[in-house]
């Protein structure tokens, strides 16, 4: 039987920096096993816990897409021990990464429907991932009209400026990019992610929407998800929790009856509102 | 000690109804023989609950720091100096805070009475005329109160609260006689490889619950240094040298404002004797810098003030 | 189910054959502890206790594990595992309430997709040897929560103190095995079983306490938000005593420790801790003892309840008579129970 916290070496191919405050970088990682390379299918939404030796062990959300086979890569935050002693790993350094873990994002219900994504700040991760893999072409056909709302306190703070621009080129995605307030030099959309979500008003027929973001945002973006029609059950949030196992076992990371890194981080709207009210 | 009781009673009443304070901090009968818990009165009809005898072992004075509202607190000589130390370190306006002071002729160490009954458990007890009663299965003995009070009590030189708002009941006779620091002195005899094997002994038997901690006063801080991150100070697992830091750091940190009122001793679940340590440090204050914690409300610590002409010989 | 009886006086002789094939941990005293510590030729069984201070889910979870270690090359990292437990263990001496907390710990760390080996690996391999309670304390109360002072769950082997000897019931087919190594042990006659029963019953009744928690589980779905939890952790100082001396509770943090040697281990934490749940963002969804509080009961009376189907307790008693400020379960569960909710 697996060991399920013993982690899978990976050696970080390249990494990128994401915003002007240099505290977001996104890694690209290549397993030093290939089959452990092969074993590690993911859906979007699902995290790891990876590892550098030394400092511990964090979870992150997996940013690639699952049609990407040719590495796999996590965008970090720079907030305390593990995340710090990666920032400041190079490349060729060799980590550790345990996952898949979590529930992933509910593909299976969104295929066939409108699909809106509303993201803020530096929860974006998953929800790249998931833009990514739905404008594939392999699977863009299974799912109906594309809305994305992004935003970021400022312009320096929008990551994956990358795929941003190559999104705003395709005509098959609604692509919303917003910062707070308004920046000398900056053309695009100025307001608040609640504040756009209301302007854009997605149709919530045949659609389901999936909202990541701190808890401010979440808490002033729901009242106009609900206004605008989304059933609770086609609403579905990624939570962010305290974690160490990942595997439900070290106790932390519950609410309720159920522990984020296990039953979530993916919650239906309706699940949490039968959920305590502690997150 | 029941005077003292209704007494204690009809001063909290008063400040609550007349509401000087809005809530009391007290003790209440224990759901066990020989205990009692604390207590947090903030209606005048529960006044009744609060109980004053030789089982009130808890610091209430745990319970003031972080509170924002005006509270009244049952204060024993131990736990009206931690008040102070707190007031003193700014952790509270010392307006906001009615110290009832209560004097105090010890508590009883449970330890000291479940030593000498062994594996037998106490079901009854009564404390009365200076005796400890107690009663379990196939047992009914009486024990001579003063032999089971807690060891900083028999050397305690301030059963008299130094410092109070309200004093209920009589000045009792303060201890004149009896050598605080001769534990200390016991262990300053032995040689440097004693000691340390004496405490490497002792602080085996820690299982980092931090009850010590948590149970006293002085350590109040918001993110206490175990769990620093960055940088990490040092370990949290059960290594010896980890915990050995763990508790030297933590003599260090509360040295020159700690009383020695005894409840990281009675708090830990393996029976460590962590005044020892304390009870140096305190030793150290004294001779050193002429210092007693928590008897003035002006005297700074001596560890949180600077003055030029502070003894500084060991700086070559 | 088979009984055997063997005289107080020849079980040293009986642990020291077993110490040749079994690594044994059973309680020891030292000064006023008692603790499971493994045997060797420095210490001895005591087996007066009324119960130990530690419980013995230390043998099967220790407080410091270590997980890995590794090494750190120029190029390339190296995971060592830790050696598999080669070991037969045996854990003698152990209380029907903790033996019990075996089986709620084995549900919890076998659950789900990923399973805890560290575990399960080192409960596969021991034998558990239980030792029936003549003497309940006033603070039990596991007959509140399916246990009982001769209960059998989660061991191998029961012995019950019928004065001058001990009665051996066979539990399990382990337990079996084990009677059948030692031929020289006599069979229980009539008198020693019905002893042994007449105790018991006397014992089931010694329990005095009784906490009602079968009310109380179905209550707390409707009590997250009852102002009762702010009266109930005020005087909680947020300590790990009755964590960390539950039989059942199992909560651990998975740190880095590079000391002479590089590695992973996993210790002991307590959901009474304020960083518990602290996130890197400085957000706590339990920032005050009120929310600690709140989710040690409803972990233990409603969560485990839901996902295991049985409360995450075994009535001991410990956390009642650790607790430095006698801050009593019973009384919380009590409250909850009386408690008018919608």
């Amino acid at each position: 039987m697996n060991n399920p916290y013993i982690p899978n070496l990976a050696v970080i191919r390249k990494i990128t920096t994401e915003n002007e405050a240099n505290d977001i970088k996104t890694f690209e990682l290549v397993f030093k096993d290939l089959e452990a390379m092969k074993s590690f299918r993911y859906r979007c939404g699902q995290f790891a816990e990876i590892s550098v030796f030394g400092a511990g062990e964090c979870p992150i959300g997996i940013a690639s897409s699952p049609m990407d086979e040719d590495c796999i890569q996590f965008t970090v935050k720079k907030v305390g021990v593990v995340t710090t002693a990666l920032h400041n790993s190079e490349e060729g350094t060799v980590i550790g990464v345990r996952g898949p873990y979590g529930n992933g994002f509910p593909l299976e219900r969104m295929e066939g429907r409108n699909v809106v994504i509303v993201g803020g700040g530096f929860a974006f991760t998953t929800l790249r991932s998931l833009t990514e893999f739905i404008l594939h072409e392999a699977n863009r056909g299974k799912f109906k009209d594309l809305t994305v709302i992004y935003g970021a306190r400022n312009p320096g703070e929008l990551i994956y400026k990358h795929d941003l621009e190559a999104w705003g080129k395709r005509d098959n995605i609604n692509l919303n990019v917003t910062i707070d307030r308004a920046v000398p030099g900056w053309t695009g959309l100025v307001g608040f992610v609640p504040a756009v979500l209301k302007e854009v008003a997605p149709s919530a027929h045949n659609a389901i929407a999936i909202v990541c973001g701190p808890p401010i945002m979440i808490k002033f973006t729901m009242p106009v998800i609900n206004e605008l029609g989304f059933p609770p059950e086609d609403v579905f949030l990624s939570l962010e929790m305290r974690m160490k196992c990942g595997i439900g076992k070290c106790g932390r990371c519950n609410i309720g009856n159920k522990f984020v890194c296990k039953d979530g981080p993916v919650f239906a709207y309706k699940e949490l509102q039968m959920m305590p009210k502690e997150y | 000690m029941e005077n003292l009781e209704n007494s204690i009673r009809e001063v909290a009443e008063k400040l609550l109804s007349e509401k000087k304070v809005d809530l009391i901090i007290g003790y209440e009968r224990g759901t066990l023989p020989l205990r009692t818990t604390p207590c947090f009165v903030d209606k005048v009809e529960d006044i009744q609950k609060l109980v004053w005898n030789a089982s009130c072992d808890a610091n209430l004075s745990k319970y003031v720091v972080g509170r924002k509202e005006k509270v009244g607190v049952v204060a024993k000589g131990c736990d009206a100096r931690l008040i102070a130390v707190c007031v003193i370190e700014k952790q509270f306006p010392r307006e906001n805070v009615v110290i009832i002071g209560v004097p105090c002729l010890g508590v009883i160490d449970r330890k000291k009475i479940e030593m000498e009954l062994g594996d037998r458990e106490v079901l009854e007890a009564i404390v009365e005329d200076e005796q400890i009663k107690v009663k379990g299965e196939g047992f009914d003995l009486v024990f001579p109160k003063n032999d089971f009070l807690c060891d900083s009590c028999l050397t305690c030189k301030h059963r008299n609260p130094p410092i109070y708002d309200v004093f209920v009941g009589e000045k009792v006779p303060e201890i004149t006689e009896a050598n605080e620091f001769a534990e200390v002195s016991s262990l300053e005899s032995k040689s440097a490889e004693e000691r340390w094997e004496h405490f490497k002994e002792e602080l085996s038997k820690c299982i980092r619950c931090y009850a010590c901690r948590n149970v006293c006063p002085l350590c109040y801080c918001k993110i206490c240094f175990v769990d620093q991150t960055m940088p990490a100070w040092f370990g949290k697992t059960n290594d010896l040298a980890d915990t050995m830091i763990y508790h030297i750091v933590r003599a260090f940190h509360v040295a020159g404002r700690c009383v020695d009122c005894g409840a990281c001793s009675r708090a830990c679940p393996m029976d460590i004797n962590l005044r020892e340590l304390m009870k140096k440090t305190e030793k150290i204050m004294k001779e050193r810098y002429g210092y007693e914690a928590g008897v003035s409300l002006e005297k700074v610590p001596p560890l949180g003030e600077f003055k030029m002409d502070d003894p500084q010989e060991f700086i070559k | 189910m088979k009984w055997k009886v063997i005289e107080k006086s020849k079980l040293p002789a009986l642990i020291a054959e077993l110490a040749s094939e079994y690594e044994i941990f059973a309680p020891v005293k030292e000064k006023s502890i008692v603790s499971f510590e493994r045997l060797s030729s420095g210490n001895e069984a005591y087996l007066g206790f009324r119960n130990t201070k530690k419980p013995p889910k230390e043998v099967f979870f220790p407080q410091t594990e270590v997980l890995f270690t590794y090494r750190i090359g120029e190029k390339d990292v190296e995971i060592v595992e830790s050696p598999a437990v080669k070991a037969k263990m045996m854990v003698l001496g152990v209380r029907p309430c903790d033996a019990r907390s075996f089986v709620l710990l084995d549900k919890f760390f076998s659950f789900g997709e990923h399973k805890d080996l560290y575990y399960l690996e080192k409960r596969k391999n021991t034998t558990v040897v239980g030792l029936a309670c003549n003497h309940p304390l006033s603070t039990c109360f596991c007959t509140s929560l399916e246990g009982g002072p001769f209960g059998k769950e989660g061991m191998d082997l029961l012995l019950q103190d019928i004065n001058d000897k001990y009665l051996i019931e066979t539990v399990t087919e382990r337990g079996e095995e084990l009677v059948k190594k030692f031929p020289w042990l006599k069979d229980a006659e009539k008198a020693d079983v019905e002893k042994a029963k007449m105790l018991s019953e006397d014992a089931e009744n010694a329990v005095k306490s009784k906490v009602s928690v079968k009310d109380v589980s179905e209550k707390l779905d409707r009590m997250f938000d009852d102002p009762l939890w702010d009266q109930i952790y005020q005087k909680c100082l947020g300590c790990g005593v009755c964590t960390f001396l539950c039989p059942a509770c199992c909560c651990f943090d998975i740190l880095d420790e590079e000391t002479e040697e590089r590695k992973r281990v996993r210790i002991w934490d307590s959901c009474q801790f304020s960083c518990f749940t602290l996130q890197g963002s400085g957000h706590n969804p339990r920032p005050s003892g009120k929310e600690r509080m709140r989710q040690r009961i409803m972990h233990k009376f409603n969560y485990f309840v839901k996902n295991h189907g049985e409360s995450f307790c075994v009535g001991c008693g410990r956390c009642v008579q650790e607790c430095p400020v006698n801050l009593d379960i019973r009384e919380v569960v009590g409250a909850i129970s009386t408690r008018q909710v919608e």
